[in-house]
């Protein structure tokens, strides 16, 4: 099967102007020619198939937005090719916006004085959704979610939970093949984040939507994406099943000690006395990153109670959100 | 064409616009304080010129003209490009430009709504005072069907003449001051705020071979009946059919050109 996304070589620059600092600069910024260019997406190639949730990571500034407007057809790439559905996304714009659903954080397509239900109503008839199509998406909904109070609501008058969740159904309300969601549970609550996982699953499962996710919550990356893709700075630094990264990194574990007097000092001390371990302290523990495949955490132990009187210790596996920390620091290699 | 997801905007923007009640009245009464200064501000000129007609208009004359345009101003301003420019500089523009739909319609027929609600809370209430306070200013007959069809292309002119000064937007990333100049600009050479004929020579003459004359100057011109003969009522709507389709036509072009400053330059 053709993949639904196909993305080859893709770079994106933007021009933009060297601007100076104080009054006298910005005056001067007027008739600046002076641009730079800066490369938010660095030769990126992936290809997703249709019905896979993707998590696409990356820290702030890495070029994932920019890659999601260039799959909705809002960016045109400034080299390479994107193919979304077998077209390109940017000269199609309208109608790849039949097959495709957004939600880009923050900002809301719901009408702000109306009941989500007269939001939903227009999106039937802009989608040309069907009477049938229609009731079979609200039924499924309901099945979800508790929708009915939502749908009398008006969506100014919702939190900030309620109106993401509103959100991400009527992105999904025309049963687009693609559902694009930038940063989905930000600032969320737990129990409403676990809401919308459930809800994203539940929809990926049923109509075999393809999903992108963007995020900065590992939590989401682990309930949902099977497969991961972290950019920072514009380059791709890992396409792949997210077990795949967890066992290359499956021999790490943060050893936590808990030792008398001031940690930060402790903390120096024990990184000397092992020089090839990241050391370091906060208010309550001292953490020592330990790859088991040189040296076991039995052994630096051992060594740190000849050291000092350890009054306490955890031991972590090492968590996605470590995993992806060191990638961003080191790369995979 | 599918006149139904048009209608349904229509449809939630008359929602919408009916939840702001106390906006409504505000307007109102803004208004009223407006036409209050226009009524002494005339009174003082015709006063002071110590004629009865002046420029071919007698003081009523010019009151009536200026209570309808400020009646169809209201009902026409649609802040185009207050909505472009934000959307612009907030990003939102992206979601509009996802809709499978085009941007200008998209937003005309998203702001359509508020015609339908300005039509019956300010403009027809307005009409029918007038109407009924001069006893027979306004004539009754063919006249309101050409009123009517010249206000229809109004309307088109100025929502393109909007989406043109909202594309600029694209380019300064900044509203405040183009909005004003366009308002400024519009309001004066339309006939909005003066009447073209108190105008000099010269510049009436370069005002009418302008589109924005095509707004406000024409309809009022059909309504108040000033030129019945059918040949002229051709001319003015004649007129107004030439400013559309260029005016559509710019501005279409304008904003097709301009795009890349999103798509290319990520806005």
């Amino acid at each position: 099967m053709a993949p639904v996304i196909d993305i080859k070589n893709v770079t994106k620059e933007f021009k933009v102007l060297n601007r100076r600092e104080g009054l006298a600069g910005s005056i001067k910024d007027l008739f600046s020619r002076d641009y730079k260019t800066v490369r938010a997406v660095d030769n990126i190639t992936m290809s997703i198939e249709q019905g896979e949730i993707v998590g696409y990571l990356g820290p702030n500034g890495a070029g994932k937005s920019t890659t999601i407007k260039m799959m909705t057809g809002v960016l045109e790439p400034t080299s390479g090719e994107i193919l979304v559905n077998g077209k390109l996304p940017y000269k199609n714009r309208s109608k790849n916006a039949q097959n495709i659903g957004v939600v880009f954080g923050q900002r809301s397509q719901l009408w702000w004085a109306l009941p989500l239900v007269e939001s939903f109503r227009l999106l039937k008839d802009i989608y040309q959704i069907s009477d049938e199509d229609y009731d079979g998406m609200m039924k499924l909904y309901q099945s979800l979610v508790d929708i009915e109070p939502l749908l009398h609501k008006p969506v100014r008058q919702m939190s900030l939970g309620q109106r993401t969740l509103s959100d991400i159904l009527a992105a999904f309300l025309h049963n687009p093949k693609i559902v694009f969601l930038d940063e989905p549970t930000i600032g969320l609550d737990v129990s409403m984040k676990a809401k919308i996982r459930t809800l994203i699953h539940a929809l990926n499962k049923e109509k075999n939507t393809t999903v992108i996710l963007t995020t900065h919550d590992m939590g989401d990356v682990d309930a949902l994406c099977r497969r991961i893709v972290i950019i920072d700075k514009g380059k791709m630094l890992y396409d792949n099943d997210i077990s795949h990264l967890k066992g290359f990194f499956g021999s790490y574990r943060t050893l936590k000690i808990r030792v008398g007097g001031d940690l930060k000092k402790e903390a120096e001390v024990i990184g000397k006395e092992f020089p090839a371990l990241k050391v370091e302290a906060d208010d309550e523990w001292i953490s020592i990153l330990v790859d088991e495949d040189k040296i076991t955490v039995m052994e630096v132990l051992t060594k740190l109670q000849k050291m000092r009187r350890v009054r306490d210790m955890q031991l972590e596996e090492i968590s996605t959100e470590d995993v992806i920390k060191k990638i961003y620091e080191e790369g995979v290699e | 064409m599918n006149l139904k997801k048009y209608l349904s905007l229509t449809r939630n923007g008359i929602m919408e616009s009916l939840q702001f009640r106390l906006s409504m009245f505000i307007v109102f009464v803004g208004n009223l304080l407006y036409l209050i200064v226009v009524y002494f501000l005339w009174k003082a000129i015709y006063a002071s010129s110590g004629e009865e007609v002046v420029n071919g208009m007698t003081f009523s004359d010019t009151l009536i003209y200026l209570v309808l345009a400020t009646a169809l101003f209201n009902f026409m301003e649609m802040y185009t490009v207050w909505q472009m420019g934000r959307a612009i500089q907030s990003g939102a523009i992206v979601l509009t430009l996802l809709k499978p739909m085009e941007i200008r319609r998209y937003m005309f027929w998203e702001y359509s709504g508020n015609f339908v609600v300005n039509f019956f809370a300010t403009l027809l209430p307005t009409f029918i005072v007038v109407s009924v306070v001069t006893h027979g200013a306004i004539p009754l007959g063919l006249n309101l069907l050409y009123f009517v069809i010249s206000v229809v292309m109004a309307v088109i002119i100025n929502y393109n003449i909007d989406f043109f000064v909202g594309t600029i937007c694209l380019y300064t990333e900044s509203i405040w001051g183009i909005n004003i100049m366009k308002q400024v600009i519009v309001l004066l050479l339309s006939g909005a705020t003066i009447p073209i004929a108190f105008f000099p020579e010269t510049i009436r003459t370069i005002v009418y071979w302008l589109p924005f004359q095509s707004i406000y100057n024409s309809p009022l011109t059909l309504l108040l009946g000033k030129s019945s003969d059918i040949k002229d009522v051709g001319i003015v709507l004649g007129t107004q059919l030439v400013w559309v389709a260029v005016t559509y036509a710019i501005s279409k072009l304008f904003w097709k050109i301009s795009l890349p400053q999103i798509t290319v330059n990520g806005g």
